[in-house]
């Protein structure tokens, strides 16, 4: 139902991952790798967290601060989750691909110690941090809403309803 | 709209943010309206939100829109384009100045995680993002610097040339410290400010220390 959000959702992840693998072949110069990975894994970032997550799966996860300026994290669950055979394919997809890339970027970390690649830990590590974090969201999202509806439905209302207005 | 009834804005908080419902008569099942909003209001959304920050910075007056929606593009693009523009050209050499790339990147991003870590362990309310946002919004008159400088030494990098890249350098240092107080400070308790606020000072000295001792190959 939504091949464009499937797409857009594993091909900023792997693209950075072969862009990564590949930049020798690519480009002589480091900081264009360095650059394009990043803006990659940022456009993954910002995409899966606000656009397939939604489309996919019915997920979304942001941070509210409000009048205290106390931080809360809201994490987002549709109510009724739709059952279809198409849905349940682009749910697995975005799982896999949510799972598979944060290790696959892990690995990557243990090489470049390793091989003493230091100067693309930085963005190995930031590769990590922003894709495990899309990870976390969303595993948080989904345990949240695997509550009873009875008990899911109130507290959807509770934090999702005041903070979402985000108008002050 | 239920939950607005008793909202009380008070006089000099401006009332701006996102706005993730449309206000209008768009369909009373609002709760899914962030969930199904379509793809394009979202991008539209968070370029503004963006857009806004960078103005806020310009002129930099209290307000909540910068604390309150943080987001790390600005920073992300700010920090890009300065260590892009610190680096010194050639793009096709091994010996590209890569590392110096990676070192503007990682002393920025872990100057601000010890600035926010700082100001959490004196006490402060605000939160880490917050505060990282800040900090790298705040960079961007030291990256306006920074073109400013490349520009000038295109023209020559004799004295004349080292007083004007000193004296831009260090207003927009001024800038970038007072502007990034200004938000950071009202978030300590009154006795902390100083303790607050001379991080942040070192912060930006190096980074303007960086641009000032650019020198193209």
């Amino acid at each position: 139902r939504h091949p464009l959000a499937t797409f857009f959702h594993l091909f900023f992840r792997v693209s950075a991952i072969i862009t990564y693998l590949c930049c020798d072949w690519f480009s002589n110069s480091f900081v264009a790798c360095f650059v394009t990975i990043l803006l990659l894994l940022s456009f993954d970032f910002w995409s899966v967290k606000n656009v397939t997550g939604r489309l996919l799966v019915g997920l979304r996860w942001w941070n509210q601060i409000d009048e205290d300026g106390k931080s809360h994290w809201v994490f987002e669950a549709r109510r009724v989750p739709t059952k279809a055979a198409s849905t349940e394919a682009e749910a697995r997809i975005f799982w896999l691909g949510l799972i598979i890339c944060p290790v696959i970027w892990t690995v990557f970390f243990f090489s470049t110690l390793f091989s003493l690649k230091l100067k693309w830990l930085a963005l190995v590590i930031a590769g990590i941090s922003l894709q495990t974090a899309n990870l976390y969201g969303y595993i948080h999202c989904k345990l949240g809403g695997q509550q009873s509806i009875s008990r899911a439905t109130p507290s959807f209302f509770v934090t999702a309803g005041a903070p979402k207005s985000k108008y002050r | 709209f239920a939950g607005l009834a008793d909202v009380s804005i008070s006089e000099d908080i401006p009332v701006e943010g996102e706005i993730t419902v449309p206000v209008g008569s768009h369909s009373p099942d609002e709760d899914y309206s962030t969930l199904d909003e379509p793809v394009r209001d979202t991008i539209m959304r968070d370029l503004k939100a963006v857009g806004k920050k960078f103005v806020h910075v310009m002129y930099p007056k209290k307000s909540s829109a910068l604390l309150r929606d943080w987001d790390l593009w600005g920073p992300l693009v700010l920090c890009v384009s300065l260590a892009l523009m610190l680096q010194g050209g050639s793009a096709d050499s091994k010996d590209d100045g890569g590392p110096q790339f990676a070192e503007v990147f990682v002393i920025i991003w872990f100057g601000a995680v010890v600035i926010t870590l700082n100001s959490k362990l004196l006490g402060g309310t605000i939160s880490f993002f917050q505060s990282l946002c800040v900090l790298g919004y705040c960079v961007m008159p030291l990256t306006l610097a920074m073109l400013v400088c490349r520009l000038v030494l295109l023209a020559g990098s004799g004295t004349v040339s080292f007083i004007i890249r000193l004296i831009v350098v260090l207003a927009m240092f001024a800038w970038s410290t007072l502007a990034s107080t200004a938000f950071l400070a009202d978030s300590q308790p009154p006795n902390r400010k100083a303790l607050v606020v001379y991080p942040i000072f070192l912060f930006y000295f190096v980074i303007s220390w960086m641009i000032l001792t650019f020198t193209p190959q």
